[in-house]
């Protein structure tokens, strides 16, 4: 039984950085159709953001998370405003170009912090570990869990409980018809790319104590999110935090019963065969083309 | 006259929503009928449910006395189904010739287009065609290049080119002038006879230079059906549709 | 510019031709004024990854089908052609006919079944076509009778690559794991000695090279190809005239999977070993941009896309200056190709050909410049 909670745990915390980096992929795919290939490195200058709080001004990891989606929110918004409002009929170009936003942040961030490892600090509060049904969890873990929730609840309520979100929503449906009414579909826009950029920010600071820092963290990170949205069907805020468990379970569970290659292996083929039988996702239902 | 193509009990729902909802509908070999009925009637749900762009929820549809409801799009055509969809589809990238090339499909298999390379005699004949269509010196231009009315004369070609038994035509005339739509009047009459042919219209002036048999569809499913005159005489049809003035002024 | 030349314009597939023939006689011709060896090598190299760009274009370009896992069928190629030239050496450990050393190191006693047949070389070297082709026929049997499309399809074969990727570095036992095959056998076919550092090389490059171009060139100037272009355009509509859309993609997608294929087994000569690097994403993605650069609906764009582009990354990362800044202006120099350039390099000359063609020099007639007209509509339509 003990086993059987840690193998659960252990997949839920997997799931929930998972959701974390999905969370503004999500966003940003699920409403613009954007693939935003860049994301990834997005993820990757929060956690440089972070580091360099820290080694540049002292600044704890809790305290620099505004700092971080702040700033990373504005390179969001600059991308947009700068190279995404030019691919919106030309989905799949979106691709190429956000890939080659996603090199040169890569290489910027190598050459002003260099390309070596860097280490972000856990908040000390946060170091101990905590005693859920009898398995030991370590807190940061259980931060990192209640942290996602909050924001997956307040990405919900600003998605389909303010103004903002029924404005976003309006031009999802049909640019034009919502530009008619008078909406700055533009606007919408830049700003919702902005809000998916800080949060995929958030998820690099956040993940930063975790694993080391490197320009190339991302990559890894981009793909796997990838697959998360893909899954869960690509307008459904639900459906994502559905896969991201799923995806974080299977990947936990497979991984103790081979090892971690082939765990990766197998819920890869395990995508393609429900890309192939159900591409718009596992927890959408079919719409009147 | 045989019957060429049967729809009985036709019907199909989106979500719940019933676009065609018990559509009989029987038309004879080498007949042209009209599809007329307010939007939303299921018209071009109709004609989808035909070419095996949408699948029927249940009811069949027999063609030449094969049931066509559930195969697949490009099965339905090689049986001799062809189709003009209201939003004119032409490949844009291609050239108008390559455009008649690719409808002109005889041999559809993947290996017996892959030995087939460059200009073939058929190649004349398509030339007439472009010709037939006034596009014959826009051959080498890429379609995206056409207007609106010219794109429309494309897609007609493609299906002469096709030259399927049964014509499913959605709207044929919309955008063209009035000389056009008579020249798209005098093409419907010339098929007639040796093809089979179904127009969605709302014109009526076109409908009633064309039309044997005038089919009305209201709510998914059949209101009525009969030559021009009695159509437009019938109570119903004139409170849902056409209106007092019936067909003629419209 | 006489008439004769307006017409030769006029005809697309003239053009092509003849382009695709000098380009070739040039690449043909270029041993005789560079004289060293190294270099040869280098440009064979290019020559290779260009290869595998110009496969990826006819799928992408022709067909629509953007493959993220190109270079799954060129490692494929490649790891076909390391372990039949590895079973040529004679292993240190155990002497003639035996085991390679890193099997011998990993403890594995016998040869596995599936390398037993690489002791024969055109096995080896069908197998390097057939096993891209078979699985590339499979996979894209098995998303385009299920209407996978677009996006979906990037991803799948996105994954597909990871897959293939992670099981080479799994199975290290049999497949040499993160440091791939290596100290090879020397390539000897009819006699003939391939020196990876040898104009022999470079010109068996340049003739699979040449071949791969004009067979797909064919591809793309048979009805099929006219088809798989109306496909690309509007995949819906080619249904409807009776084609089995399915097939046709399956077969611009397994001839991409084939020359790809070729292309692999081609680097593992030149570069003298195989690794799982050869089917990574990086690599993947590169022949992506490579084709997206040069012009992915154009072959000969692709190839020329990736020649370019690659030989300038190994020129200019090697001096000083460039060292850092290189892959920053890759970087940018591709999302502007991105935005403004969608037809890559090739989409300019295919608009110098409309504007020359359409402009001759004695009387400009009517319809001729109505065709300029529709020539510039069309470049600003498409940009």
């Amino acid at each position: 039984m003990e086993f059987f909670l840690q193998q659960i745990m252990t997949g839920l915390s997997i799931g929930s950085i998972l959701l974390l980096i999905a969370l503004g992929l999500a966003i940003i795919y699920g409403s613009m159709g954007v693939i935003n290939m860049a994301h990834g490195e997005f993820v990757m200058l929060g956690a440089y953001g972070a580091w360099a709080m820290n080694a540049f001004f002292g600044v704890g990891l809790l305290p620099s998370l505004i700092v971080v989606f702040l700033g990373v929110g504005a390179l969001g918004w600059l991308v947009e405003r700068g190279v995404i409002r030019f691919l919106y009929r030309r989905t799949l170009d979106t691709i190429l170009a956000t890939w080659g936003l996603g090199v040169m942040l890569q290489q910027m961030i190598r050459l002003s912090a260099g390309g070596e490892l860097r280490y972000v600090e856990m908040p000390s509060v946060l170091t101990g570990t905590v005693g859920i049904l009898g398995v030991d969890v370590p807190g940061y873990r259980v931060f990192i869990f209640v942290f996602v929730a909050a924001l997956f609840a307040v990405t919900w309520y600003l998605m389909f409980r303010t103004t903002f979100g029924t404005k976003l929503r309006a031009v999802v449906q049909d640019r034009s018809v919502a530009s008619c009414f008078g909406i700055d579909a533009d606007k919408v826009y830049s700003l919702t790319f902005a809000y998916g950029a800080g949060l995929a920010g958030l998820a690099g600071a956040l993940v930063a104590p975790l694993k080391s820092v490197s320009p190339e963290m991302g990559t890894t990170y981009v793909v796997d999110a990838f697959f998360v949205v893909v899954l869960g069907g690509v307008q459904s805020l639900f459906g994502t935090v559905a896969s991201a468990l799923m995806l974080g379970e299977l990947t936990g569970g497979l991984a103790y019963l081979w090892n971690d290659t082939i765990a990766k292996a197998l819920v890869l083929l395990a995508i393609i065969v429900l890309i192939r039988f159900r591409p718009q996702g596992l927890f959408v239902s079919r719409i009147r083309s | 006259m045989t019957t060429h193509l049967e729809l009985s009990n036709l019907a199909v729902s989106f979500n719940g929503f019933k676009a065609v909802d018990g559509l009989n509908l029987k038309v004879a070999k080498g007949e042209l009928r009209c599809l007329i009925g307010p939007n939303g009637a299921g018209k071009t749900t109709a004609l989808d449910l035909i070419c095996g762009k949408t699948k029927p929820t249940s009811g069949s549809i027999r063609y030449r006395g094969q049931e066509l409801a559930q195969m697949e799009e490009h099965l339905i055509a090689r049986s001799g189904v062809g189709r003009k969809f209201q939003v004119p589809s032409v490949f844009k990238q291609l050239t108008v010739r390559e455009n008649l090339e690719v409808a002109y499909c005889k041999r559809t298999g993947v290996f017996a287009n892959l030995i087939r390379i460059g200009r073939t005699p058929e190649s004349d004949g398509l030339e007439k065609l472009a010709d037939f269509v006034g596009l014959v010196d826009f051959l080498d231009h890429p379609a995206s290049y056409l207007s609106h009315g010219q794109t429309q004369w494309l897609e007609i070609a493609l299906l002469l080119a096709q030259d399927s038994e049964l014509i499913l035509l959605d709207e044929p005339t919309a955008g063209m002038t009035s000389q056009e739509t008579q020249k798209t009047a005098d093409i419907c009459n010339r098929l007639k006879g040796r093809h089979t042919i179904i127009v969605v219209e709302h014109d009526m002036g076109f409908v009633k230079e064309i039309g044997d048999v005038i089919s009305v569809m209201h709510q998914g499913s059949m209101l009525a059906e009969g030559r021009a005159d009695e159509v437009s005489a019938n109570q119903k049809v004139r409170e849902v549709y056409l209106g007092k003035v019936g067909i003629g002024h419209a | 510019m006489s008439n004769a030349f307006t017409t030769f314009l006029n005809n697309r597939t003239a053009v092509q031709i003849t382009v695709y023939a000098i380009v070739c006689g040039a690449i043909f011709l270029f041993p005789l004024v560079l004289d060293n060896d190294f270099l040869l090598n280098r440009y064979a190299r290019y020559l290779v990854l260009g290869m595998a760009a110009m496969a990826l274009s006819l799928s992408w370009g022709y067909a629509g089908i953007l493959n993220l896992g190109q270079a799954l069928s060129f490692g494929i190629g490649s790891y076909c052609m390391a372990m039949a030239l590895k079973l040529r050496t004679v292993p240190v450990h155990t002497g003639e006919g035996g085991l390679p050393d890193f099997m011998v190191w990993n403890n594995v006693e016998t040869l596995p079944w599936f390398w037993q047949p690489f002791h024969s070389m055109p096995f080896a070297l069908l197998a390097g076509i057939v096993v891209p082709v078979f699985l590339a026929v499979i996979l894209g049997w098995f998303m385009f009778r299920g209407r996978v499309t677009g996006v979906y399809v990037a991803i799948i074969t996105l994954a597909t690559l990871v897959v293939g990727n992670l099981l080479i570095i799994d199975q290290q036992r049999f497949t040499g794991g993160f440091n791939g095959i290596t100290d090879l056998a020397q390539l000897e076919l009819f006699g003939i000695e391939f020196d990876a550092y040898s104009k022999s090389t470079y010109y068996l490059v340049a003739v699979c090279m040449t071949v791969c171009l004009f067979l797909a060139l064919a591809v793309t100037k048979s009805k099929a190809g006219m088809i798989l272009q109306a496909v690309r355009d509007h995949e819906d509509r080619v249904r409807f005239f009776g084609y089995d859309v399915a097939w046709y993609k399956v077969l611009a997608f397994s001839v991409s999977a084939g020359i790809a294929g070729v292309a692999g087994m081609l680097y593992t000569v030149v570069m003298e070993f195989a690794s799982p690097t050869f089917l990574g994403v990086p690599l993947s993605l590169s022949i992506v941009i490579w084709c997206a650069v040069g012009g992915r609906q154009s072959l000969l764009g692709a190839l020329l896309g990736a020649i370019l582009v690659a030989g300038m990354e190994g020129t200019l990362s090697e001096s000083e200056t460039f060292l850092d800044t290189w892959t920053l202006i890759m970087g940018a120099a591709f999302v502007l190709v991105v935005l403004f350039l969608p037809n890559g390099l090739a989409g300019l000359f295919e608009m110098l050909r409309r504007r020359l063609a359409a402009q001759p020099a004695e009387k400009p007639t009517e319809g001729a410049t109505d065709a300029a007209v529709l020539a510039d509509k069309g470049a600003a339509e498409r940009s």
